[in-house]
């Protein structure tokens, strides 16, 4: 490789071939020395070498980055300024590119994502899928963006694999669920990524576990990030272009070679080096523009590549994979500190404390960074009147490595001062914070900085040795408020910072939702939590406002809106409502949502179709969506068309599982329809037809099968006996249950009493029977400890047959009376558990009538007889048949009739009923009669 | 050293301090014997890159961030307070870090309810002072006078069993850095301490609100905690350490096989894990269930098998053992164990065999001879 010749530019920024000889050489001994004999290592150093060296002779100016790097973002904008490239080709996915342009009406962080609710191309399983690139200030990605989109004339052309492709490249992971049982727990901003794929441009980091604790124990550090900061970050941070470039180059090979292992992770890694390349040489071959004119913004790891297709001369090999089917959903969501550490394994802190450090940086460096015009949550960019210190133009063609390597980082004048205001700043923190720190803390803490940073071979006390010595002098054995020095550290340097999306660059439907709730008064684009009260009486205005809501908080993760006071059911409308919206903490989810569709309404409605249509949907979910789809969009036609639905898939169902729901939300419905409706929908009659004879057919069984629950066939029987009307005028038969009835032979006790209600009900059982039976098993001390079950199936006959409930009361009496201790103790806890938990409509029924029943007063007790007890009273006499009079009335007043008959064409004059009632029996013995009128009246 | 039962720190590492002390170059604080790089080696071992000619073993298993912090901590104006758990290893590190910065650690206080001010400060030789009267010949200075008049570090053991008083003794000690003697006068009336003074105290976190430490005496300190090693691996190595430095005090040639220790360490991980669900102390076990617990459970065994055993280690004498220790109220750590034992141990035995069906069966007889 060093030996090729590659063509130099007349600027002199590439190095001539000779360049690294020398370091070459000196590492070709350090290899020997340290190995014995030049062998393996020797391959590896001068490996690392000649990596460096090709990345330097590329024509195109490839710029090694590092994410939340501020030395990279230092870099990257002195870089920009100096070089003024016409495009930069940045290592990002490239169907994310129409969205950066909107990355200006938001606050950062932010993450740019891509989501895709239905796939097709992938496992059903891995639904939805989603993407996100995370974007800081401090990252050279926001540099290159904010040049390239602020000044006229550069092009930005992302290169990396598309979302799709980040997919269908992506391994199976099994134990990507496998959680650290020792990691802390969560906090809620941490979360904000939700479960996407996270993409990020320069993940730079040993893929060599054991490197990397080489690294961590020989650099006295604890973690990766402090590793970074303190050989990176804090070398880098003043270096020139060159040896910036050379340096990251060298980390870039070096973590490259020395990573074993993960065939697949390489894999992939070479095909998006293979893919950008392809992309970078396609694109300079359509616009023809010149290489030298152009930058190649890329994780250092990447700039180290040894694949053919590496450069602007390589092979043109690789063909770029079509996409799946999959229709992918772009928008940017709000993204935090706490969210990046989480979603790539990096320490609690570090990103915040990179931020700190890249504000550190401009100061220092006096660096111009970009920010894009208008950019919410940044400092305005202040106009610096003295220009950036110049680099050295035509420095990076020299070996700046061999320097770098040798030298110790330089301390900074700045940083005492600097020392001095974090040590009064955390005192204050603490005592604000419930510590008793004083002055002499503050003393100490700096003291004690600055010693561990020299124990710890620094020159300078970095953040966390900062952090260190604020815990040894503050912290003692309690921590008096909610949070301990480590955090107060934490916030100080910088806190998490959480990204909002502006309201220009939301999709639709989010706009459209702020739009809406616009008259309830109130900044729902901050975080927290906002009460909002609906005086929907006094201000209709606020009507629609709560139908939003509700639709939101059908559709949103629990928190986002709850209703504190306010219901919504079918037929009630509150007049008051009052309302915790937190709808800035939740605006991924809303975000997402409009992913979905471009209103509420579209997506309420696509929802609940889907939920309706999905092959494991029984008829109760089917008749929920209906309901909520009356509920939430007041749509009849999309009711009817759920009904519809509801009504095919409760012919098709083989079981009873969903008939107490089915039969509470039909009643409902039914009763909605009823209040509201001139007609009944037609789905429902058809509905209450279908189910009669549904459950007709499946009542025989489900009284024998043991899988079907008292409860379930109780609702059957709900279902029949209060649908019957309906269904009756509708044309159903009734022999069809009656013979349903007489067809069931359950043997379990609940059961059967269930069905001796059925046959009460259709009058195939009188009520004394009834009692006949119960009398019978209180008797038979063979059946004895199973009457608690005859008794569960009489309460849950209370659904169907309500009338039963005197009889019921009897028997619960009976029970508590007659049965002995061993039975009824155990039974009566199960009794009081049942009733609570599936009989909570049916229990005050039983308790009204048992209040009516009996005595109100303790003192009524004594002389009290059970109604059942009391002796039966012989009625007076038989009732006048009321219909009679009528009967009289026409023959009183015949002239209606007659005009009837008239009309009609009847002449055959008025009858008079001789057989009706007794008299028919009258005429044919009138021998009593004959009697009686001669005893009445012996004249 | 051969006829001492446990030599302090400094007499034991003698060889290692000497060394240390020979390649020294680092900028030491005032009187102290080595700088405070290498007393981090001293205490957590030598890496080949501390480029030294001899390997220096490491003698305290934990974060190389609490060794740091403590060093540093005595190098500045304040004193150093380890708290935490029983059996974490706060004495030992305590212990090593007098010897590595003064080469003495025995200048002890040990904190009782008992401890009196005459304990910290100084008290008299009652027959010189008949016969000669008040002076500095007649005078017993106390460990932590002693040290600050040679300028070396003061231990203070479990300074929250000492009452409050006794406790508030060491402020203006800490503070003001002298004692003055006001039964003496001109110069003997008063003790200045010397550079490289300091105290390292050790407190039990468990033992918080018996007599806590009064705010001023706080803000003297920098409290370090140590946490419980809950790392599986360098717990084995700690108990292995430790196991094996009491076999050579006791001049007992036993092999603790690999498999035991781990029966131990899985048992103490299940009782951690019953401990932190449990929802009263009734539910969990008196025993704060540290490494230093393992490592007396693991003593109490190998010297059981040594001279009433077969002369080795067995499963039965390790459950025995655990039992032994760990049940000290007779119903509730009793109730704990046996339950642990039937329904985590039994079920284990059946499905892994191993060692596990013998250390129930020692577990349960020590139970049963309980109860």
């Amino acid at each position: 490789m060093s030996g090729t010749a590659t063509r130099v530019p007349a600027d002199g920024g590439h190095p001539a071939p000779d360049t690294f000889d020398a370091l070459r050489v000196q590492l070709h001994d350090a290899a020997a020395a340290f190995a014995g004999a030049p062998g393996a290592l020797d391959g590896i150093l001068r490996g690392l070498v000649d990596d460096v060296d090709r990345a330097l002779r590329e024509p195109l100016e490839v710029f090694p980055v590092c994410h939340h790097s501020p030395a990279s973002a230092t870099a990257m904008a002195r870089r920009l300024r100096v070089k003024q490239p016409r495009t930069v080709f940045l290592e990002l996915c490239e169907d994310m590119a129409p969205l950066l342009a909107e990355l200006r009406n938001c606050r950062l962080p932010v993450a740019v994502q891509a989501f895709a609710t239905r796939v097709d191309g992938f496992p059903a399983a891995w639904a939805p899928l989603s993407v996100v690139a995370p974007i800081t200030e401090a990252s050279a990605e926001y540099q290159a963006i904010a040049y390239a989109l602020e000044t006229p004339g550069v092009e930005l052309v992302l290169v990396d694999r598309s979302s799709d492709h980040v997919f269908q490249w992506q391994p199976l992971r099994e134990d990507a669920g496998a959680a650290d049982p020792d990691a802390a727990p969560a906090e809620p901003e941490a979360a904000l990524h939700g479960d996407a794929v996270g993409v990020e441009l320069g993940d730079l980091r040993p893929r060599f576990a054991d490197l990397e604790q080489h690294l961590l124990r020989h650099g006295k550090v604890r973690h990766w990030s402090e590793w970074w900061h303190q050989y990176v970050e804090l070398p880098l941070g003043d270096a020139d272009h060159g040896t910036y470039r050379q340096v990251m180059f060298l980390i870039g090979s070096l973590f490259r070679r020395l990573a074993p292992g993960d065939t697949d992770r390489v894999r992939v890694d070479e095909d998006r080096e293979r893919y950008m390349w392809t992309r970078i040489r396609e694109h300079l071959a359509a616009t023809g523009a010149d290489p030298a004119d152009c930058v190649y913004v890329c994780g250092a790891y990447h700039a180290a590549s040894r694949v053919a297709e590496f450069g602007v001369h390589g092979t043109d090999t690789f063909t770029v994979p079509p996409r799946t089917a999959t229709e992918w959903q772009y928008g940017l969501i709000p993204s935090s500190h706490t969210a990046i550490e989480a979603q790539f394994g990096l320490e609690r802190g570090s990103v915040s404390i990179a931020a700190a450090q890249w504000e550190k940086n401009l100061k220092r460096t006096r660096t111009q960074p970009y920010r894009l015009k208008g950019q919410a949550g940044t400092k305005a960019s202040r106009a610096r009147k003295t220009a950036a210190p110049a680099p050295e133009v035509g420095a990076e063609s020299a070996d700046m490595l061999s320097g770098f390597l040798r030298r110790p980082p330089v301390l900074d004048p700045l940083d005492r001062q600097e020392l001095l205001g974090w040590s009064v700043d955390i005192v204050r923190a603490a005592r604000r914070n419930g510590y008793l720190a004083s002055t002499a803390d503050a003393i100490a803490v700096y003291e004690t900085a600055i010693l561990l940073a020299g124990l710890r071979d620094r020159a300078r006390p970095t953040p966390y040795d900062f952090q260190d010595a604020a815990v040894t002098c503050i912290e003692k054995d309690t921590v008096p408020g909610r949070r301990d020095v480590r955090r107060l550290v934490e916030i100080m340097m910088g806190g998490d910072r959480i990204g909002q999306v502006g309201y220009e660059s939301l999709p639709p439907l989010a706009r459209d939702v702020h739009d809406r709730l616009a008259p309830l008064g109130l900044n729902l684009q901050q975080r927290g939590v906002k009460r909002a009260l609906l005086d929907i009486k006094s201000d209709p205005r606020l009507k629609p406002c709560s139908d939003v809501l509700w639709m939101l908080r059908h559709l949103l993760p629990p928190g986002a809106a709850r209703p504190i006071m306010g219901e919504r059911r079918l037929g009630e409308q509150s007049v008051q409502e009052s309302w915790d919206l937190a709808l800035g903490t939740h605006q991924r989810a809303l975000i997402e949502l409009g992913y979905e569709g471009v209103s509420l309404e579209q997506v309420v409605e696509q929802r609940l179709r889907r939920e309706a249509n999905a092959p494991q949907a029984d008829a109760a979910v089917v008749l929920r969506t209906v309901e909520d789809a009356t509920l939430y969009l007041g749509s009849r036609r999309l009711a009817d068309e759920l009904g519809t639905r509801a009504l095919q898939v409760l012919s098709t169902e083989r079981s009873v599982d969903g008939a107490p729901e089915v039969l509470r939300r039909v009643r409902e419905l039914l009763a909605f329809y009823r209040t509201t409706e001139p007609v009944l929908p037609e789905w429902i009659e058809q509905f209450a037809k279908t189910g009669y004879a549904h459950y007709c057919t499946l009542l025989p069984t489900a009284f024998t099968d043991e899988a079907a629950t008292v409860r379930q066939v109780a609702a059957m029987l709900g279902f029949l006996f209060s649908m019957e009307g309906l269904a009756l005028s509708l044309g159903s038969d009734r022999t069809q249950l009656e013979l349903a009835v007489a067809q069931s032979h359950p043997e379990e006790p609940a059961k059967t009493a269930l069905l001796w209600a059925a046959q009460v009900q259709l009058g195939r059982m009188s009520r004394e029977e009834l009692r006949g039976r119960c009398d019978e098993l209180l008797a038979n001390p063979l059946v004895l400890p199973a009457y608690p079950r005859y008794l569960s199936g009489l309460l849950h006959a209370l659904e169907p047959v309500p009338g039963l409930v005197d009889v019921v009361v009897e028997a619960v009496s009976n029970a508590f009376a007659r049965l002995p201790d061993r039975v009824l103790l155990p039974w009566l806890p199960v009794l009081i558990t049942t009733l609570r938990a599936g009989g909570a409509d049916l229990a005050p029924l039983l308790t009204r009538e048992a209040g009516r029943v009996f005595p109100g007063q303790l003192a009524a007790l004594d002389a009290w007889v059970p109604p059942w007890r009391a002796p039966a009273v012989i009625p007076a006499g038989p009732a006048r048949p009321a219909a009679r009079q009528g009967v009289d009335l026409l023959a009183g007043h015949p002239a209606t009739c007659d005009a009837l008959a008239e009309l009609l064409g009847c002449d055959d004059g008025w009858a008079v009923d001789e057989a009706s009632g007794g008299s028919a029996l009258l005429a044919r013995h009138p021998a009593t009669a004959d009697a009686l009128a001669l005893l009445l009246d012996p004249v | 050293m051969s006829d001492m039962l446990r030599a302090p720190a400094e007499i034991k590492y003698a060889d290692e301090l000497d060394y240390l002390e020979s390649v020294d170059t680092g900028p030491k604080p005032s009187t102290w014997r080595l700088s405070p790089r290498m007393i981090r080696t001293f205490v957590l071992g030598s890496e080949p890159s501390d480029g030294l000619d001899r390997e220096i073993g490491q003698k305290w298993f934990g974060e190389r961030g609490i060794v740091e912090r403590a060093v540093v901590t005595l190098a500045s104006d304040r004193g150093l307070l380890l708290i935490g758990d029983p059996g974490t290893g706060k004495s030992w590190l305590a212990e090593l870090l007098a010897a590595a910065v003064s080469r003495n650690s025995t200048q002890v206080v040990q904190g009782t309810a008992g401890t009196t001010e005459d304990h910290i400060k100084y008290s008299w030789n009652v027959s010189m002072v008949i016969g000669r009267g008040q002076s500095r010949e007649s005078m017993i200075p106390s460990p932590i006078m002693t040290a600050m008049e040679t300028g070396t570090i003061g231990r203070f053991e479990e300074l929250t069993r000492s009452t409050s008083d006794v406790q508030d003794a060491l402020i203006s000690i800490l503070s003001e850095k002298y004692i003055s003697v006001p039964e003496l006068e001109g110069q003997d009336g008063i003790v200045f301490a010397k550079p490289g003074f300091s105290v390292i105290a050790t407190a039990n976190s468990r033992d918080r609100g018996v007599n806590d430490l009064s705010s001023a005496l706080k803000r003297r300190f920098n409290f370090v905690r140590i946490p419980v090693v809950t790392n599986k691996a360098s717990e084995a190595e700690i108990v292995r350490f430790r196991t094996e430095e009491l076999l050579r005090r006791h001049q007992i040639d036993l092999e603790v096989p690999p498999t035991l220790l781990d029966v131990l360490l899985r048992s103490f991980g299940d009782l951690r894990d019953v401990a932190a669900t449990a929802g009263s102390d009734d539910q969990r076990l008196e025993s704060a269930l540290s490494t230093a617990e393992q490592i007396g459970v693991l003593e109490d065994a190998v010297l059981h098998g040594t001279f009433f055993g077969q002369r080795t280690l067995t499963a039965t004498t390790l459950g025995s053992s655990l039992v032994g220790s760990l049940a000290r109220r007779a119903p509730e750590d009793s109730a704990i164990l046996t339950k642990y034992l039937t329904n985590t141990v039994k079920p284990r035995s059946e499905e892994e065999g191993g060692e596990w069906p013998e250390f129930l069966a020692g577990g349960l007889d020590t139970l049963k001879a309980l109860a």
